[in-house]
């Protein structure tokens, strides 16, 4: 569904970012603006550079969970399949975190 | 009991590897297969102990529940060693490490070696999970707690079984009230969303 991370080098420190903890707070700034949100509000509230988001954004959008939306101004939206993809990584979320794990 | 509690970490082992296919997080498969050897081991233990049941006790069937006692304390062994090895990988406590000690290959009673043995390890996890609830306050991970320390329970009143065999029903229970506690918690993950 989401690209995996096969060809990274070892698991960084947990303050880095994980790829997948990057495409999901993405997604998650596209779901908190109404599921309706412009790039400059996602590289704020996902804290990326321009280059990594344009990148991520163009991943997210091949892999089907985001679409690009609007003639003159870039807006994204979810989904039906990133909508689903958020609600699976909520339950794991919240699972793993039970047990004191982090993904 | 042994039924009920194989059919929950069953569960339990399942949410983890759905969990691992999503977030290819290598402490997800660890917990999946740290679950999976404890349902095999209660199975494989409840089936022993009803086959010796439905042998009226034979004396020709009672190596069974041995044999079955064996393999449950062996595949808790190595179940919650992995989810030691999870926890410390997770904490990056490069200085815990966990000594594997080369078991004989016999039948065990219950006992009071194996059943400390078990014991210290869900005190490590036990605290773990203290540690995590301390942090993050949610009810998940305050019955994911509850469910550790009643399995150290468990196994404190497997331990006292072999002075008493009051024990020896105490202990089922508080086995399955911890995996009731799991199921408690993988029911409010799933209705979260």
């Amino acid at each position: 569904m989401i690209p995996s991370e096969q060809g990274q080098a070892a698991k960084p420190a947990s303050k880095y970012r994980s790829q997948l903890r990057i495409y999901v707070d993405i997604m998650r700034v596209i779901q908190r603006e109404s599921n309706q949100a412009k790039p400059t509000r996602i590289l704020y509230g996902a804290n990326l550079s321009h280059d990594r988001l344009v990148k991520y954004l163009e991943e997210l959008k091949s892999v089907g969970v985001i679409r690009e939306t609007g003639t003159e101004d870039k807006v994204y939206s979810l989904t039906q399949k990133g909508i689903e993809f958020l609600n699976n990584f909520r339950k794991v979320e919240s699972f793993a975190s039970a047990f004191g794990f982090s993904i | 009991m042994e039924f009920i509690a194989f059919a929950i970490a069953i569960a339990v082992a399942h949410q983890a590897l759905k969990g691992y296919r999503l977030s290819k997080e290598r402490t997800l498969l660890y917990l999946n297969l740290s679950f999976v050897l404890l349902g095999a081991g209660l199975l494989i233990d409840g089936l022993s102990n009803l086959i010796v049941l439905l042998a009226r006790f034979h004396r020709g069937f009672l190596f069974l529940s041995a044999l079955g006692y064996t393999i449950n304390f062996l595949a808790q062994l190595l179940a919650y060693g992995i989810l030691v090895f999870a926890y410390i990988q997770q904490t990056r406590n490069v200085g815990a490490q966990v000594a594997m000690v080369a078991l004989p290959v016999f039948f065990f009673e219950h006992n009071a070696v194996t059943e400390l043995i078990l014991i210290f390890l869900l005190v490590y996890i036990a605290t773990q999970t203290a540690i995590n609830y301390s942090v993050n306050k949610s009810t998940n991970a305050l019955l994911v707690l509850g469910a550790f320390a009643s399995l150290s329970i468990a196994h404190l009143f497997f331990l006292l079984f072999t002075l008493s065999a009051v024990f020896f029903p105490v202990a089922h229970i508080a086995q399955l009230f911890g995996f009731l506690l799991l199921l408690a918690m993988l029911l409010r993950v799933n209705e979260s969303v």
